[in-house]
């Protein structure tokens, strides 16, 4: 079982897009994907360690040449260099040597939780 | 050894009038020498070719007996592949009505001059690139004599061949198992872009230095970025006479914009680089000279898939072309065999297979 750690308040998120907290030492950030889930991914991009929470999510783009659809899967962009990381798994999706990690959130009488 | 790059010359531009559509040759001879094929703004100050071809009078390389004692004997290549010199320029011509009978007529001088006279020879099929249906329709037509190994483009055009409008072309190609020959030449004239990118160049040793690189680099990127290998997977494209030692530096900047770009082209799900190991091949002439540093420069291109993407070439009778003596001792030991024979024996497949007699 994860220990759950209170980062802040659901509030926090709607107003400001993020929350970046500092959980055992280590910078997490917390955003919300397309649908509205809410993602803990650790703040710091594996290629030359950017603050990765203040890049822009986004729905991965995909498709066969000359065609653009959307693939459903949800990314941060990393504000350095705009590498895509999949919220879900922390991956680099291109560059599939680069993880991060990724954490649960629970949302608790307005409060969210991470798990650290 | 396999050459992959020898260029046939015209000796008299009646010889190539007799296979144009009657009705059609009052044009072209209207036009002299040149046939209406855009030219350089230069004339090369000593010579475009060779100067020690015994030439009989006529352009060296214009005859099947020269080629063979000049080149194919004493080097002892199995097999050479006939590149139209000037003719690859119908592409350039504002008339893709013109450009596309003046290549019918090309291919069939190769099929009847060249390829009946000498088993060795193998040749490269021009279409007009500028009407990329015609030129799939060209391609469909020569396809079938299986002595043409290559679809021929130049390197000059109006845009890059990624370009959804050549797609034809590619299609034609890959359908019929022949690779897309790309060859350096023809940058800023006629209906092709300027040679580098900034504006046309002043002198002639710019443009041999800029024009063959640039346009190289700009179809290679072109094609990899539209997806074109993603398109068609048995495609392959040979790169003549671009040069290579910028491929390293061209796929890892190539790679690391994917990386932040990938939005732009999403079908390209790996890396460039990789696709254009697979799919892309170079060939030697003009390897670049490294004042002493050869082993600086095969640690470079091993590292961007060297030696298995590279085919020699001898780009005879050119001024500039490489010996294959002096190439296949300037080449790495363990390059030798790749370079010199089967990554083009690989890349011709069965259409290389020689006669028994041969």
């Amino acid at each position: 079982m994860p220990n759950w750690v209170d980062v802040g308040s659901v509030a926090d998120i709607e107003r400001d897009g993020r929350l970046v907290v500092r959980v055992n030492g280590r910078e997490v950030g917390v955003v919300t994907d397309g649908k509205g889930v809410l993602r803990g991914i650790r703040n710091r991009c594996p290629h030359h360690g950017g603050p990765l929470c203040l890049g822009r999510v986004g729905e991965r783009v995909g498709g066969d040449p000359g065609v653009y659809e959307l693939t459903g899967r949800w990314t941060l962009r990393c504000p350095w260099h705009g590498w895509e990381f999949d919220l879900e798994t922390g991956l680099c999706l291109d560059e599939p040597t680069l993880r991060t990690a990724v954490y649960p959130v629970r949302v608790e009488d307005g409060r969210v939780l991470l798990g650290a | 050894m396999i050459d992959c790059d020898i260029h046939p010359q015209v000796a008299d531009p009646e010889e190539l009038i007799s296979y144009i559509d009657p009705a059609q040759r009052e044009w072209f001879r209207a036009q002299g020498p040149s046939l209406g094929l855009p030219g350089y703004s230069w004339v090369h100050p000593s010579s475009w070719f060779r100067q020690d071809i015994d030439q009989n009078g006529h352009p060296p390389a214009s005859d099947v007996d020269t080629v063979r004692r000049e080149l194919l004997d004493p080097s002892g290549t199995d097999a050479g592949v006939l590149n139209g010199d000037d003719a690859v320029l119908v592409s350039l011509m504002p008339s893709p009505y013109r450009a596309a009978e003046l290549a019918r007529a090309h291919n069939e001088w190769l099929r009847e001059r060249w390829l009946d006279a000498e088993p060795r020879l193998r040749a490269s099929i021009l279409c007009p690139a500028q009407d990329p249906q015609a030129a799939a329709a060209e391609i469909r037509r020569v396809a079938g004599d299986e002595r043409f190994v290559q679809v021929l483009l130049c390197g000059g055009a109006d845009r890059p061949y990624g370009e959804p409008r050549y797609l034809p072309i590619f299609e034609a190609a890959a359908e019929s198992g022949l690779p897309v020959a790309i060859h350096s030449g023809g940058e800023g004239m006629g209906i092709a872009a300027p040679p580098g990118g900034a504006g046309p160049v002043t002198f002639y040793i710019e443009w041999h230095t800029l024009g063959s690189a640039c346009s190289t680099m700009s179809h290679l990127v072109s094609l990899l970025c539209h997806g074109t290998f993603e398109r068609l997977p048995s495609l392959k494209v040979l790169l003549i006479e671009g040069g290579i030692a910028w491929l390293p530096g061209m796929l890892w900047r190539l790679d690391t914009n994917w990386r932040a770009l990938r939005s732009e082209v999403p079908w390209l799900d790996r890396k460039p680089s990789e696709v254009a190991r697979e799919h892309v091949r170079f060939s030697t002439q003009p390897l670049e000279h490294t004042d002493g540093r050869d082993e600086t420069l095969f640690e470079m291109l091993e590292a961007a898939g060297a030696p298995d993407n590279l085919v020699f070439a001898s780009d005879y009778p050119h001024w500039d072309f490489d010996d294959p003596g002096f190439m296949l001792n300037r080449l790495p030991d363990a390059w030798r065999a790749k370079v010199l024979h089967e990554n083009a024996a690989d890349l011709y497949g069965a259409r290389l297979a020689l006669p028994a007699d041969a």
